[in-house]
């Protein structure tokens, strides 16, 4: 290979290692901060307060008095309402009507509203219906009205995602009725005192709900935080495979310069100076490569990116994400340099007689074959003869008994000594798996990189078809059940009645706020008897609730009020009135983040009669689901199927499985890099044995054979180590890293593995194939000359 | 057995040209020893790549056993290297991975090689006195020993020519007969052996002893 054609395998490897790079650091960079910069654009509210329908004065006297207010503002928000645009319409959007003061959100295209008749739409709802300023967009029946402006409020998804698209106008004449208010706080970090005052004082307003903005912050960066930590694991996986690979080009690189490093050390040049060129040199293959990479990773991602922030309603990092580049390309420049800097100067470092002797960087151990007594015999003839001479055997002719004078045939020789036969065999394969172990080093390195990086494919292969198991079956987050009626509990005996259901049970949902921090909105789910016939979310810590007075709390709900087995729950239900359980265990339960409990019905009855029940219906294995409905249909039910643990966001899940599953292939890709190189490494090293090999006659399918060696001997304890891997830390620690309020099943399925021992086999088929045609390219006695 | 006609191989370009073979003719006949000498870049390793098949001239044409060796295409020039021709270096060429047995049974592990190869060369290498040291590596072995693990690999698939590039040049004088001795017991089977050399010794058993000079063969 010649010196060009290295260096440019070298830069290729930066160039990947900087592209992945890249790709990590925008994309987790707009995430991790994306909520903020839109919301500092925006200024969002500290707190939003939502409540029934009240008088504008009264609201805004109660809003006045509480403490720590810097500034608020109202708005009178109408549901349900019919929005058209050409072809498309809606009946779900959300009408604000701004009452003055603060909006709470940002104008990203065209002008905010001035007087009233027009509108701003949400910037999701824009890119969705392809609507701008100056559209017309419909509102009801009625009204036709100019848009004049697009905006992005971040306490909230953006539609589709979300299936509320919101629209803000303003009143004509003043705003007399409200049922929002948006506080800003002179010290957001004191919101619980404002909070609980709010509370206090909201006595005759319905259906108060408070959403704060760090509230908002935590749920959308607990969506976030799994992506930018698998993404910033990644990016280390690929420098490190990088730096590894770079490192034994580098040591390659320095042994082939080893003759001249000890002329340059003779003439009186230090070890420091030579590793300084030497740095210079990969320095110099590594910026431009990194700034490559860097620049076409951010490129290749900031579509997605965007897209992904978009439906957050988050801003694009823009040029604040060249600080976090330039650093990137510091870092990359920095491993790039130590990794081909590092071996050169460890060999400058010894004395000039020892270098320019010659030999490898390290002295190599003398191997002692698996020679029997015959071979120890032999050595034993030569004692006392200096290397390289030889004794003087006395040779059998060649024609023996068994082949006839001036034949040229060979018969089976008699008394053929059995020899030792190695763990590896001698076929090509074999000979090929040799010539990569004979590099002990390289080769630990090649596996354990392509093992981390097949752990990670694994991983995000299972992180995948969880996020869709989540999406779509409810049995992941402990659902037992297959239908929900919306029917009477009274009818409970006749749906147990119905043929193929096996169990049944009156389910209870209320929206309830706890007590103390009324900020905190939670979940209660009622079974009577024993839930976990129906609903069996893991329990992370205490028991099981065994009376009406105990309640499981999800972990979510745990941490956010510091609840566990012995604490008490107080929650306020939508009446008004309060209920205290006992905690008695800690689950780890997905839905609503895993702020909810489970409690049994009597003392939620008794707080709220108006609690709302549906029917868990779980079905005979065989069961017909389709007569089943039609049976709960003619009882008067509405029938449905479970949700699974976000069915609102399953858009959003969708989305997050396909990067995941993309950011996988780019892995993969790292995989097949790392294996060509290992490949080409050991191809340019015995370049001279595969010419040999083309000397004996090989074709280019036995050529392909060894180095089909070389590449399984690497690849497939890499698929081992690294699915070994998944299963024992990636799996675990992800799961404990991305959801701290759920139990993530993340071991990998059979047909992962599948899929995961199968690509690497592809790949290692591929890189064969590409470093065996390259070298069948180069002329038998060019290697020949070498060896 | 080989006939080489016009043999024209250049090296470097422009001004620094050097036509090493110029019109070079040979013809090799079954059970003749040629020795070519020459001196130190005279072209003599170039003639015998290229008789091998290892290298292409610009010009002129080359066949052995009555197939031609230039113009044809990868795949067959592997098959004819495979059937016809047992290469012989100074350096050996062992793989330091497999022991010497292994090294001389790679070659009969090549696709296409004859069935009966791997016999073949177990028994080469009882034949050739080295059952001994069949299990050693290469870094045990003696030169000699190498050297005769190296012949014994040339001949695993039976070739009707053995092409030896400077076969003792990396060997004691003992060491050196031996190889000899066996080189002439091959052509003796009726092998056509090529020899480069610049040793008279070697040179002493060829049948005849030809000098590449100027790109062009003459009787030494």
């Amino acid at each position: 290979m010649s010196r060009r054609a290295r260096r440019l395998l070298a830069a290729l490897g930066v160039f990947a290692a900087a592209l992945v790079a890249g790709t990590s650091a925008t994309v987790g960079f707009g995430l991790a901060t994306g909520f903020e910069r839109s919301a500092s654009r925006a200024g969002l509210p500290d707190v939003i307060a939502r409540f029934d329908d009240g008088a504008a004065a009264d609201v805004d006297r109660r809003v006045g008095a509480l403490p720590n207010l810097e500034a608020r503002s109202y708005r009178y928000d109408v549901r349900d309402i019919r929005l058209r645009f050409g072809s498309q319409s809606t009946r779900k959007g959300i009408l604000g009507v701004l009452g003055g003061g603060r909006r709470g959100y940002a104008v990203t295209e065209g002008r905010d509203v001035r007087a009233p008749g027009e509108v701003v739409i949400e910037r999701g709802l824009a890119r969705d219906w392809d609507l701008g300023p100056g559209d017309r967009l419909e509102l009801g029946r009625r009204f036709e009205l100019p848009v004049v402006g697009v905006a992005v409020a971040p306490d909230n998804v953006a539609f589709p995602l979300t299936v509320t698209p919101r629209v803000w106008l303003l009143p004509r004449g003043r705003l007399d009725e409200v049922n929002v208010a948006q506080l800003w706080l002179a010290d957001p970090g004191r919101a619980d005192i404002t909070l609980a005052q709010a509370r206090a004082t909201s006595f005759g307003i319905g259906s108060l709900e408070f959403v704060t903005r760090e509230g908002i912050r935590v749920l959308l960066g607990q969506a976030a935080g799994i992506v930018i930590s698998l993404l910033v694991a990644f990016s280390l996986v690929a420098l490190l495979a990088a730096g590894t690979m770079l490192a034994t080009g580098a040591q390659a690189d320095v042994a082939r310069r080893l003759p001249a490093f000890g002329v340059q050390r003779a003439l009186g040049y230090s070890p420091g100076r030579l590793a300084a060129r030497q740095a210079a040199e990969a320095a110099a293959i590594a910026v431009p490569a990194a700034s490559l990479g860097l620049a076409a990773g951010a490129l290749a991602v900031s579509g997605p990116s965007g897209e992904l922030l978009a439906q957050l309603n988050e801003a694009p990092p823009g040029w604040a994400l060249a600080p976090v580049l330039a650093l990137c390309l510091v870092g990359v420049v920095l491993v790039v340099c130590v990794a081909a800097t590092w071996p050169a100067y460890r060999a400058a470092r010894r004395p000039p007689a020892e270098i320019l002797r010659g030999g490898d960087l390290r002295p190599l151990k003398r191997r002692r074959g698996p020679a029997g007594p015959a071979a120890q015999g032999a050595i034993d003839v030569r004692e006392g003869e200096r290397p390289g001479r030889t004794r003087s055997p006395t040779l059998p002719p060649l024609t023996s008994a068994s082949s006839t004078a001036g034949s040229r045939t060979f018969g089976p020789a008699a008394g053929t000594a059995a020899r030792p036969t190695s763990r590896l065999g001698d076929g090509l394969l074999a000979t090929g798996a040799r010539f990569a172990l004979a590099a002990r080093g390289r080769w630990l390195a090649s596996v354990a990189t392509i093992a981390v990086c097949a752990g990670v494919v694994t991983l995000m292969l299972a992180l995948a078809a969880l996020l869709e198991r989540l999406r779509d079956d409810p049995g992941t987050v402990g659902k037992r059940y297959e239908l929900t009626a919306r029917l009477d509990p009274v009818f409970i005996a006749s749906v147990r009645g119905i043929d193929g259901v096996a169990a049944a049970s009156p389910r209870y949902q209320a929206e309830v706020a706890d007590s103390y921090r009324l900020g905190e909105p939670l979940r209660l789910i009622a079974f009577p008897g024993d839930h976990t016939r129906f609903e069996a979310p893991p329990l992370a810590s205490g028991r099981r609730l065994r009376g009406p007075d105990e309640a499981e709390v999800g972990l979510g709900l745990a941490d956010a009020l510091g609840l566990r087995p012995g604490s008490t729950l107080a929650v306020q239900a939508e009446s008004g009135a309060e209920v205290r359980f006992r905690v008695v265990g800690v689950v780890r339960a997905l839905e609503v983040d895993g702020r909810l409990a489970y409690v049994q019905p009597d003392r939620l009855i008794e707080a709220d009669a108006t609690t709302s029940a549906t029917i868990a219906i779980d079905l005979d294995r065989d069961a017909d689901r389709a007569a089943v409905q039609r049976e709960l249909v003619a009882l008067g039910a509405r029938v449905q199927r479970p949700g699974a643990a976000t069915t609102r966001n399953a858009a959003f899940l969708g989305v997050l499985a396909s990067v995941l599953r993309g950011v996988g292939l780019a892995v993969g890709l790292v995989c097949l890099y790392a294996l060509i190189q290992a490949l080409a490494m050991t191809a340019r090293e015995r370049r001279g044995a595969v010419a040999l090999l083309r000397a004996c006659g090989a074709d280019a399918r036995t050529v392909a054979a060894v180095f089909a060696g070389a590449a399984l001997v690497v690849a497939v304890p890499a698929a081992i180590a690294g699915l070994l891997l998944e299963w024992l830390a990636f799996g675990p620690l992800v799961a404990r890293l991305a959801a701290g309020y759920a139990a993530l099943p993340l071991a990998p399925t059979f047909g992962q593995v599948a899929l995961v021992l199968g690509g690497l086999v592809l790949l290692a088929a591929g890189a064969t194939a590409l470093v065996a045609r390259r070298a069948l390219r180069e002329p038998v006695v060019a290697g020949l000359r070498e060896e | 057995m080989i006939s080489a006609r016009g043999l024209v191989r250049t090296f470097g370009e422009g001004r620094a040209a050097r036509r090493v073979l110029d019109g070079t003719d040979l013809d090799v006949a079954p059970g003749e020893i040629v020795a070519v000498l020459g001196r130190s870049g005279s072209g003599k390793s170039t003639l015998l790549h290229v008789l091998g098949g290892l290298d292409r001239p610009e010009a002129g044409s080359v066949a052995i056993a009555g197939e031609p060796v230039t113009g044809i295409g990868e795949r067959r020039l592997s098959a004819l290297r495979r059937r016809h021709v047992g290469f012989v270096f100074q350096f050996f060429h062992l793989l330091p991975e497999l022991d010497g047995e292994a090294n001389v049974l790679l070659a009969g592990r090549v696709r296409g090689a004859d069935a009966g190869a791997l016999e073949r060369g177990r028994a080469l290498v009882d034949r050739l006195g080295l059952r001994h040291v069949a299990g050693s590596f290469p870094h045990q072995l003696s030169g000699g020993e190498q050297q005769r693990f190296a012949i014994a690999r040339a001949l695993v698939n039976d070739p009707e020519v053995i092409l030896a590039d400077e076969p003792t040049g990396n060997l004691d004088v003992q060491a050196g007969a031996d190889v000899l001795a066996l080189l002439q017991e091959l052509a003796g089977e009726g092998r056509a052996v090529v020899m480069v050399t610049h040793e008279a010794a070697a040179a002493g058993i060829a049948h005849r002893v030809l000098r590449l000079a100027d790109g062009r063969l003459a009787v030494a």
